[in-house]
C-alpha cells in the first residue's frame, strides 16, 4: 500500500497539487487536501469544467462541491461503487485510494509522451522551428532605426533575429591568393615568389575590393580545391588504377592529350577560315589592315609611309595569301589622292609581280615533285634490274662449272655427290644445335610470359581488392558516425528524462508481487486438490459406515427377534450409531461456526477502518451548522 | 567540414610552434577574427606588433588558413569537437586545440551573423502606414460617399538603406479582407509556437 | 435637387413627348445600349424610317435621353425629385411612369459604368501568403529562419500587377495589428457621424 501511496502522491505532485513534502500515504490526507487535489485532477483531464479549487467554509457549499465532485467522478466512467458527497467530505482510506488510483490512470499521458516520442529527425526540426519561433515572437516590434542594420538581437534567450532586408549581401567572391609551402623544408620555393609572399601579397582579409566579399572569397576558394581534390580522386579511382600508370604519368598523358585536341580544333578552324566561310572575320581583318595602313601614313612622310605599308602587307602576304587576293582596294579615307593613285599603282604592280613570283613557285614545286617521283620509279626499275642481274650472274657460274666438271663427269659427280652428303650432313648437325639451343629459351620465354599474366591477374585482384576495401572503410565510417549521432541522441534524451521516479525499482517490486501472486496460487490450488480429496474420503467413510452399519443393523435385528441379549446388542448399535451421528454433525457444526467466526473478524475490521464513529460526529456536527446557516439565510430573507 | 588540402598545409604551418610562438598564436586568432568579422580590422594583421618577429610569408599562410577555418566552422555549425578532431589531423597540441577553441567559440555567432546576411530576398517589409478618406464625388459622379484607406507599405531592399514605399488603396471590404488573411498567417504561427 | 435643362436639351426632349409607351421603352433600351456599349448611328435611320421622322430628331431625342439618365444617376437625384425635374419638359403621366421606372432599374448600372471611367488609384486585389523556414544557404548551414512571403495583387484600370514581398514574424504581427486598429477606425464614433452626416 505504501507504494501505491508513493505513487499517487507523486503524480499527484506532478500535476501541480500542492501537497506537503511530509505526507506521504493517503491516511495523512485531510478532507480539504481530498476535495482540492480530485479538483485539480479532474481540471487536469477534462479543462472545461469549473471546480473550485478548495473547500468553501459554508456547509450547503461543502456538500454542494463534494456532491458536484462525485458526479463528475462517477461521469468519467469510475465503477466503483456509490459516489456521493460523503466519499470527499467524510472520507474512508480504501475508498479514497480507490477513486484517486482511477483519477490517476485517467490522467492525460501527453506529459510522458512526450518524453518518449522517438526523436526522428522531422520532429527534432519541427521543435527546433516552435523554439526558434516562440523566441523570435517574444520580442514586440521595434522601429526601424532601433535596429543595427536589420539585426535585432536579443538578451534572453541569446541570439538575434533578422528583420529588415538592408543588411543583406549577394554572394560575390573574388579570386583569393595564399602563399604556398612556406614552411616545407622539402620543396624549395623560388627567391622571387618568396619575395613576394613576403613583402607584397596583401593579407587574405585584405585582398578583396571590398570588405563583405571576404567570407564569399574564402569559402568560394575552399569549395573549389575540395571539389578538384574530389574530382581528381574519382577518376584516379575509376580510371586511373585501372590504367596502372604513376599518377604524374598519368597526368602527363592526359594533359598531352588534351592539348592534342586543342591544336587539332584550331587547325581545323583555321583551315576552315582559309576557305574563306568567314566573311565577318575578313572584315575585321580588313579593318585591321586599314588600320594600320592609316597610322602608317599619317606618321610617316609619303615614299615611306608606302614602303612601310609595302613591308607591312609583304608580311600578311605570307601568311595568308588568299586573304591578300580578296582584300581588293583598302582604300583609305584621309589623305591625297594622287599619293594614293601611285601607291595604288605601286601596290598593283607589285601585286602581279608577286602573283608571278607565286605562280612560278607553284610551277616549280611541281616540276620538283613530278621528278622526285620519276626518280623513285627509276630507283625501283634499277633495283629490279640488278637483281635479275645478280640472278643471271648466279645462273652463268653455275651453269660454267658444271660444264668445266663434264669432261671428268664421273668422278666429279661423285665428288659432288660426297660434297653434297657432308653439307647434308652438317645442315642436320646445325639443325640439331639449333634445336638444342632453341628449346630452353622457348622454355624460358613460356615461363617469362605465364609469369607476367599471373602477375596481371594479380594485380587485378589487388585493385578490386582495394575498391571493396575503400568501400566497406566508407560504410564502416558512414555507420560510425551514425551510431554516435544516435548515442549523442540518446544521452541528451536519457539526462532529460526524469529520474525522481524510480522506474527499476517499481519493475522489479512488480515481478516480485507477479511471482508472490504465482506462488500464492499454487499453493491455493494444492489446498484444494486436498480439500477435494479429503471430501472424497470423507464421502466413502460416510458411504462404508452406512453400509456397515444397514448390514449389522439387518444381521442383529434377524437375530434380535429370537434371542435377547441380540435384543440388548441391537439397542447399544443403534444407541451408539445415533451418538456418533451427533458427534459427526457437532464436529460439522463446530466448523461452520469457526467459519462464520472468521467472517465476522474480517467485517470487524473493515468497517473499524471506515472510522464509522467520527465521520458521524462529523456528520451531525455538520448538520448542525447546515440546520444553523439555513435558518440564518431564512431569517435574512425573511428579514428583507 | 571539408577542407582542401593546401588549407590543412596552411593550419598546419599555424599550430606549428616552431614557426608561430603559443603567444603569438592566441593574437593570430584574435586578429583572424576580428580580421573576418570587421572592416577597419581587415589589415589589423600587419600591424599588430605580436607578429614583429615572424616571417611574414609564413604569417600569411597560417593567417589566411586560419581565416578558412573559422569561416568553414562557423558555417557548418562545428561543435568543439569536430574542430578538435581536425585540428588535431593538422597536428595541434591540445594546448593549442583548446586556445584557439577559446578565442574563436565565443566570436562563432557573430561570424555566422556575418554569414547569415549573405542571400537575397525579396523587398522586407519592415512597417506599415495607414490613412483613411472619405471619398465624396468626382468629376464624373457624385455621391460617391465610401471610405478608402490609402495603405503604404514600407520595405527595406537588399542593399539600399532607404526605405521603399508600397501604396495602395482599400475599400472597406477589400481591407477587412486583407486583414483577415493577415490574421490567418498570424494564427498559424501561434499554433506552431505551440506545438 | 433638380435637374436644370437648357434650351436644347427641353427641344430635343420634347421629340419624345408624343411617343407612345412602347416605343419610348425601345428608345429607353437603345438609349441604354447606347451608353453600355457606344453610339450606333444606323438605328437611327431605321428607327426614323419607321416613325416617319428625320433621323436627326431622333438622334437628339436619343442623346437627349440618354443625357437625361446619366445626369438624375450622377446626382443620385430619388424618386420625387426625377419627377419634379421631368415636369417641365411637358410629357404625360405615362411618359413619367416609364422614365421613372426605367430611371429607377437602370440607376446602378449607370453608376457602375461611370465608376470605370473616374479615376482609379491602384486598389487592393487579392494576398497570397505563405509561411517559409529557411534551413541553409550556401553560406550557412543549419539555420532556422521563419519568414512570410506575400502576394500582393493590385489592380489599376483593369491592369493587375502582381508583387512578392517578405516579412518576419514580428513585423507581420505588427502589421496586423496596425490595420486592424485601422478598420477599427472605421466604426468610431467620429467616423460614424461623418459618414452620417454626408449624405
Amino acid at each position: 500500500m505504501e507504494e501505491v501511496d508513493r505513487i499517487i502522491v507523486h503524480s499527484l505532485r506532478s500535476i501541480g497539487c500542492d501537497i506537503e513534502e511530509d505526507v506521504q500515504s493517503l491516511r495523512q490526507f485531510s478532507t480539504e487536501l481530498i476535495v482540492a487535489t480530485v479538483a485539480r485532477c479532474l481540471k487536469v483531464i477534462s479543462s472545461d469544467l469549473e471546480l473550485p479549487s478548495s473547500l468553501p467554509p459554508g456547509m450547503s457549499a461543502r456538500f454542494r462541491v463534494g456532491a458536484s465532485l462525485a458526479n463528475h467522478v462517477q461521469d468519467l466512467g469510475y465503477k466503483g461503487g456509490d459516489l456521493g458527497y460523503q466519499t470527499f467530505l467524510y472520507s474512508n482510506e480504501t475508498e479514497i485510494r480507490k477513486i484517486f488510483m482511477f483519477l490517476v490512470e485517467k490522467l492525460p499521458k501527453e506529459s510522458s509522451q512526450t518524453a518518449d516520442e522517438p526523436l526522428g529527425a522531422s520532429v527534432l526540426l519541427h521543435r527546433a522551428i516552435c523554439t526558434e519561433l516562440s523566441n523570435q515572437l517574444s520580442a514586440s516590434w521595434t522601429p526601424t532605426f532601433m535596429k543595427d542594420r536589420g539585426i535585432r538581437s536579443r538578451s534572453k534567450p541569446p541570439g538575434w533575429q533578422r528583420e529588415g532586408a538592408c543588411c543583406l549581401q549577394y554572394y560575390h567572391s573574388c579570386p583569393t591568393r595564399t602563399p604556398v609551402g612556406t614552411a616545407n623544408l622539402s620543396i624549395k620555393l623560388p627567391r622571387e615568389t618568396r619575395s613576394y609572399y613576403t613583402s607584397k601579397l596583401p593579407y587574405v582579409t585584405n585582398q578583396t575590393r571590398v570588405h563583405r566579399d571576404t567570407a564569399p572569397s574564402v569559402l568560394e576558394a575552399n569549395t573549389l580545391e575540395v571539389a578538384v581534390q574530389q574530382e581528381w580522386e574519382t577518376e584516379w579511382n575509376s580510371v586511373g588504377l585501372a590504367s596502372r600508370l604513376t599518377q604524374q604519368e598519368f597526368k602527363r598523358r592526359k594533359r598531352e592529350r588534351l592539348l592534342k585536341l586543342i591544336r587539332d580544333r584550331l587547325q581545323q578552324d583555321s583551315q576552315r577560315q582559309e576557305r574563306g566561310t568567314g566573311p565577318s572575320a575578313l572584315n575585321d581583318l580588313q579593318q585591321v589592315m586599314t588600320s594600320i595602313e592609316a597610322q602608317g601614313k599619317s606618321g610617316l612622310s609619303k615614299t615611306k609611309g608606302s614602303r612601310f605599308a609595302h613591308t607591312e602587307k609583304l608580311q600578311y602576304a605570307k601568311d595568308e595569301e588568299k586573304t591578300m587576293a580578296q582584300m581588293g582596294t583598302a582604300a583609305p579615307q584621309d589623305t591625297e589622292e594622287e599619293q594614293e593613285r601611285k601607291r595604288q599603282d605601286e601596290v598593283d604592280g607589285l601585286r602581279e609581280e608577286l602573283h608571278k613570283v607565286t605562280s612560278d613557285l607553284e610551277k616549280l614545286d611541281l616540276e620538283v615533285r613530278k621528278f622526285t617521283a620519276s626518280q623513285q620509279q627509276m630507283d625501283e626499275v634499277i633495283m629490279t634490274e640488278e637483281k635479275s642481274a645478280e640472278e643471271k650472274k648466279a645462273a652463268y657460274t653455275v651453269k660454267k662449272r658444271t660444264l668445266d666438271l663434264l669432261p671428268e663427269a664421273e668422278a666429279n659427280i661423285g665428288k659432288l655427290q660426297a660434297v653434297v652428303d657432308s653439307s647434308a650432313q652438317r645442315l642436320v648437325t646445325l639443325a640439331k644445335q639449333w634445336e638444342s639451343h632453341r628449346e630452353p629459351l622457348i622454355q624460358q620465354y613460356r615461363e617469362l610470359r605465364q609469369l607476367h599474366s599471373q602477375r596481371e591477374s594479380e594485380a587485378e585482384k589487388k585493385l578490386e581488392e582495394i575498391k571493396v576495401f575503400r568501400a566497406r572503410m566508407k560504410e564502416s565510417a558512414d555507420e560510425a558516425r551514425r551510431k554516435e549521432e544516435l548515442q549523442k541522441q540518446l544521452v541528451s534524451e536519457f539526462e532529460r528524462m526524469t529520474k525522481d521516479v524510480n522506474r527499476s525499482a517499481y519493475t522489479r517490486k512488480i515481478l516480485e508481487i507477479v511471482a508472490n501472486i504465482k506462488k500464492q496460487k499454487q499453493e491455493i490450488d494444492k489446498i484444494l486438490v486436498d480439500t477435494k480429496s479429503v471430501q472424497k474420503e470423507i464421502n466413502s467413510l460416510s458411504g462404508k459406515l452406512d453400509r456397515t452399519f444397514t448390514e449389522t443393523d439387518e444381521l442383529v435385528f434377524k437375530d434380535a427377534k429370537r434371542d435377547e441379549s441380540v435384543k440388548k446388542a441391537y439397542r447399544l448399535l443403534a444407541a451408539l450409531h445415533e451418538n456418533f451421528e451427533s458427534l459427526i454433525h457437532t464436529v460439522e457444526d463446530t466448523g461452520v461456526v469457526t467459519r462464520e467466526i472468521r467472517d465476522l473478524e474480517e467485517q470487524i475490521e473493515s468497517e473499524s477502518s471506515k472510522k464509522i464513529l467520527s465521520n458521524l460526529e462529523k456528520i451531525s456536527e455538520d448538520l448542525q451548522q447546515m440546520k444553523k446557516e439555513n435558518s440564518g439565510l431564512i431569517a435574512k430573507v425573511k428579514g428583507k | 567540414m571539408e577542407l582542401g588540402s593546401s588549407i590543412l598545409e596552411n593550419i598546419s604551418v599555424a599550430g606549428d610552434a616552431a614557426h608561430i610562438s603559443d603567444k603569438a598564436f592566441i593574437s593570430l586568432v584574435q586578429a583572424a577574427c576580428q580580421g573576418v568579422l570587421l572592416e577597419e580590422h581587415r589589415n589589423a594583421v600587419a600591424e599588430n606588433p605580436a607578429f614583429k618577429d615572424t616571417d611574414k610569408a609564413i604569417l600569411k599562410e597560417a593567417y589566411s588558413g586560419l581565416v578558412t577555418l573559422i569561416l568553414e566552422a562557423a558555417k557548418h555549425d562545428s561543435s568543439e569537437q569536430n574542430i578538435s578532431s581536425v585540428l588535431e589531423d593538422c597536428k595541434f597540441t591540445t594546448d593549442r586545440i583548446s586556445s584557439f577553441a577559446k578565442e574563436f567559440l565565443p566570436q562563432k555567432p557573430h561570424v555566422q551573423l556575418l554569414l547569415g546576411k549573405i542571400s537575397s530576398s525579396f523587398p522586407h517589409i519592415v512597417d506599415v502606414d495607414w490613412r483613411l478618406d472619405y471619398y465624396i464625388k468626382n468629376n464624373h459622379l457624385e455621391k460617391v460617399n465610401s471610405a478608402v484607406y490609402l495603405i503604404s507599405l514600407k520595405t527595406e531592399v537588399p542593399g539600399s538603406n532607404d526605405i521603399q514605399e508600397v501604396q495602395f488603396s482599400c475599400s472597406l471590404e477589400q481591407l477587412q479582407d486583407l486583414v483577415g488573411k493577415l490574421k490567418d498567417a498570424t494564427k498559424c504561427m501561434e499554433k506552431l509556437t505551440q506545438g | 435637387m433638380l435637374l436644370v435643362f437648357e434650351d436644347s436639351h427641353k427641344e430635343h426632349l420634347s421629340f419624345l413627348v408624343g411617343l407612345e409607351p412602347e416605343v419610348l421603352r425601345e428608345f429607353c433600351k437603345i438609349s441604354m445600349n447606347f451608353i453600355r456599349k457606344g453610339t450606333n448611328p444606323k438605328v437611327f435611320q431605321g428607327a426614323a424610317q419607321k416613325l416617319g421622322v428625320s433621323a436627326e430628331s431622333v438622334q437628339h431625342g436619343v442623346e437627349g435621353l440618354m443625357y437625361l439618365l446619366t445626369e438624375s444617376s450622377k446626382m443620385m437625384l430619388n424618386e420625387i425629385d426625377f419627377q419634379d425635374s421631368i415636369m417641365t419638359l411637358g410629357f404625360d403621366d405615362d411618359t413619367r411612369t416609364t422614365l421613372l421606372e426605367v430611371y429607377l432599374s437602370q440607376r446602378k448600372d449607370i453608376r457602375d459604368i461611370l465608376n470605370e471611367v473616374s479615376m482609379d488609384l491602384p486598389h487592393y486585389h487579392n494576398l497570397e501568403w505563405r509561411f517559409d523556414v529557411q534551413l541553409s544557404s550556401r553560406s550557412l548551414r543549419h539555420q532556422v529562419s521563419p519568414s512570410i512571403l506575400l502576394q500582393l495583387q493590385t489592380q489599376e484600370d483593369g491592369e493587375k500587377k502582381t508583387q512578392m514581398l517578405q516579412t518576419d514574424p514580428v513585423n507581420l504581427i505588427h502589421l496586423t495589428s496596425v490595420l486592424e486598429e485601422a478598420l477599427q477606425e472605421m466604426k468610431s464614433g467620429y467616423c460614424r457621424r461623418i459618414v452620417r452626416n454626408i449624405k
